[in-house]
C-alpha cells in the first residue's frame, strides 16, 4: 500500500524508482569519463557506474529513509503503543520491493551491453540478502539515534557523502597503487566490499569471498538483533523522546 | 481495572542545555479506574490531560510512581485520523486505521462497509484523502475510530466533528459504547457532553488532582475557579 502511495505521488509514478538511477549514473559517466577523461573503455565504465551507484542508492536512501521514520510519524507515536522498530522496518522493506525492480533493469542493462548471462549470477542472492541485513542493521541504529536527538539527523546525510566518496563508486578499489590500502578500504568498509562483490559477480562472474561476506551478515544480525531489543526495552523511552 | 499510583512524569525540555529547564506534566497523580465506568477529565489546555490518557494507554511510562492494569486488559486512546496516508483512498486509510488501533486484517476488512455506511462519505470513500475537505477527514476519522473494541477506551476531545448534523449522531454512538459494557476515560471541554456522559469527573490543574467526583459538583467548582 505504501508502494502504491509513493507512485501516486508524482506524474511519472513508479517510472522514477528507474529514473533516478539512471540519471544518476549518466551524472558520474559524464564528469568522470568525459570531462575528468578517465581512460576506461566507456561500455565497460556504465557497467561499472551501474553496479556500484544502484546498490550505493539502496543503501544510501533506505538508511536515511529508515532513520528520519520513527520521528517522522510522532503524531502516531503518540496515539499508540507499537513497537519502534515497525517504522524503519516498513520502509526498509518497501525498499527491498523497489529494489527488486531495479536489479531487473541491471540485468537488462548488463544484457544491453553484451555481457552474456552466468550460472555465476546466483551468487547475486547471498550478496543481495547481506547487503539486505546490512541495511536493517544501519537503519535501526540510524533510526534510534535520531529518536534519542534530532542531531543526529545533521549528520546522516554527511556520512552518506562520505561513504559514497570511499566506497569505490566511481573507482575501483582493486585499481589503487597500493594493495595494501585497499584490503584496508575492505575490511574496514563493508559497504566497499558488498560494491565489489556486486562488481565480481555481475561483470566478472566470479563468487565474492564468501568467509568475508559471512562475517558482515553475522555482525549485520548481532547489531539487528540488538537495535531490536534495545528498542523493546526502551519503548516508553524512545516515545517520551520523540513527543518532546 | 487500572490504577495509578504516585504517577509523576517529568521531561527535559529541548533547550534543556541552556536552562536545564526540566517540565513537570504530572505531579503524584493517583486515582483508580472501576470497570463499565464513564470517567471525565477536565481542566485547562496542558495541565496534563492528554499525557495521563498516554501513559494510561502505555506509550509513555511514568518517571516516578506506577500503573498497575487488571492482567489482559488492553487501553486504547481513541483517534481520529490515526495512519492517514493522504495519497490512499478512504477505503485503504480506514483499513489502515483500523489495523493500527489493534485489528487483524480480516477484522478490519470486515469494518469496511460499517464505515462506509456510518461516515456517509459515498463515492468520496474510493478518492484518495488529499481531496477529502476536513470535515469529511473527520467523519472518516471518526467512524474508523468508533468501531474498533478495546477494554479500556480512552477518548481525548473527538466529539467535536463535523457538521451539527453529523456530530449528533457521533454521540448517539458514543452513548450507545459508553452505556454497554465498556470502560471509557473521556477528555472533554464541553460540559454538556461531560455531564451527560460521565459517571465521575476528575479535574486536574498543574499536574495535580484538584477535585473529583460528582459531575455536576466538580464541573461547578471547575467553573467558579476559572472565574476568579
Amino acid at each position: 500500500m505504501l508502494l502504491k502511495a509513493d507512485s501516486s505521488r508524482f506524474r511519472l509514478g513508479f517510472l522514477w524508482w528507474f529514473l533516478e538511477p539512471l540519471l544518476w549514473v549518466s551524472v558520474f559517466f559524464l564528469v568522470f569519463n568525459l570531462i575528468l577523461d578517465s581512460g576506461k573503455k566507456s561500455g565497460d565504465f556504465i557497467l561499472f557506474l551501474a553496479c556500484g551507484k544502484f546498490a550505493f542508492l539502496w543503501f544510501s536512501k533506505t538508511v536515511s529513509q529508515a532513520s528520519g521514520s520513527i520521528v517522522a510519524s510522532q503524531g502516531l507515536v503518540g496515539k499508540v503503543n507499537m513497537p519502534k522498530s515497525l517504522w524503519p522496518m516498513s520502509v526498509m522493506h518497501e525498499s527491498l520491493y523497489r529494489q527488486s525492480t531495479v536489479y531487473l533493469l541491471l540485468i537488462l542493462i548488463l544484457l544491453l551491453f553484451g555481457v552474456t548471462p552466468m550460472l555465476a549470477w546466483l551468487w547475486m542472492i547471498p550478496v543481495v540478502a547481506v547487503m539486505y541485513l546490512m541495511i536493517i542493521a544501519c537503519g535501526l541504529i540510524g533510526a534510534c539515534l535520531v529518536c534519542i536527538s534530532r542531531d543526529f539527523q545533521k549528520v546522516i546525510p554527511l556520512a552518506m557523502t562520505f561513504l559514497l566518496f570511499t566506497s569505490g563508486i566511481f573507482w575501483d578499489v582493486r585499481e589503487l597503487a597500493d594493495q595494501e590500502k585497499a584490503q584496508l578500504i575492505l575490511i574496514t568498509n563493508p559497504l566497499a566490499f558488498m560494491i565489489d562483490a556486486h562488481r565480481q559477480v555481475l561483470m566478472h562472474g566470479q563468487a565474492p569471498d564468501m568467509v568475508h561476506l559471512m562475517l558482515i551478515a553475522l555482525a549485520a544480525a548481532a547489531f539487528t538483533a540488538l537495535t531490536v531489543s534495545y528498542m523493546q526495552k526502551n519503548s516508553q523511552y524512545l516515545a517520551l523522546k520523540v513527543l518532546t | 481495572m487500572l490504577e495509578l499510583r504516585d504517577v509523576s512524569l517529568d521531561f527535559r525540555s529541548s533547550k534543556g542545555s541552556f536552562d536545564h529547564g526540566v517540565h513537570h506534566v504530572l505531579d503524584q497523580v493517583s486515582f483508580k479506574l472501576y470497570e463499565n465506568e464513564t470517567l471525565g477529565i477536565i481542566g485547562r489546555n496542558g495541565v496534563g490531560k492528554t499525557t495521563m490518557l498516554r501513559i494510561m494507554a502505555g506509550i509513555l511510562a511514568p518517571t516516578h510512581g506506577e500503573v498497575i492494569t487488571r492482567p489482559g486488559a488492553s487501553a486504547s486512546l481513541l483517534t481520529l485520523g490515526l495512519g492517514h496516508r493522504l495519497d490512499l483512498n478512504g477505503r485503504d486509510n480506514a483499513v489502515l486505521s483500523a489495523m493500527l488501533q489493534g485489528a487483524s486484517k480480516a477484522e478490519a476488512m470486515g469494518y469496511l462497509e460499517d464505515i462506509k455506511a456510518f461516515s456517509e462519505l459515498g463515492d468520496s470513500f474510493e478518492e484518495p484523502v488529499k481531496t477529502y475537505s476536513a470535515g469529511m477527514k473527520s467523519r472518516l476519522g471518526f467512524t474508523t475510530a468508533l468501531l474498533t473494541h478495546v477494554d479500556i477506551l480512552l477518548v481525548d476531545e473527538i466529539l467535536s466533528v463535523g457538521d451539527a448534523e453529523f456530530r449528533k449522531k457521533a454521540e448517539e454512538a458514543m452513548k450507545q459504547r459508553i452505556s454497554g459494557k465498556q470502560t471509557v476515560v473521556f477528555v472533554s471541554h464541553s460540559d454538556t457532553q461531560v455531564k451527560d456522559l460521565c459517571d465521575r469527573v476528575l479535574w486536574i490543574d498543574q499536574g495535580r488532582i484538584c477535585a473529583q467526583g460528582d459531575p455536576d459538583e466538580t464541573i461547578a467548582r471547575y467553573r467558579a475557579s476559572m472565574k476568579k
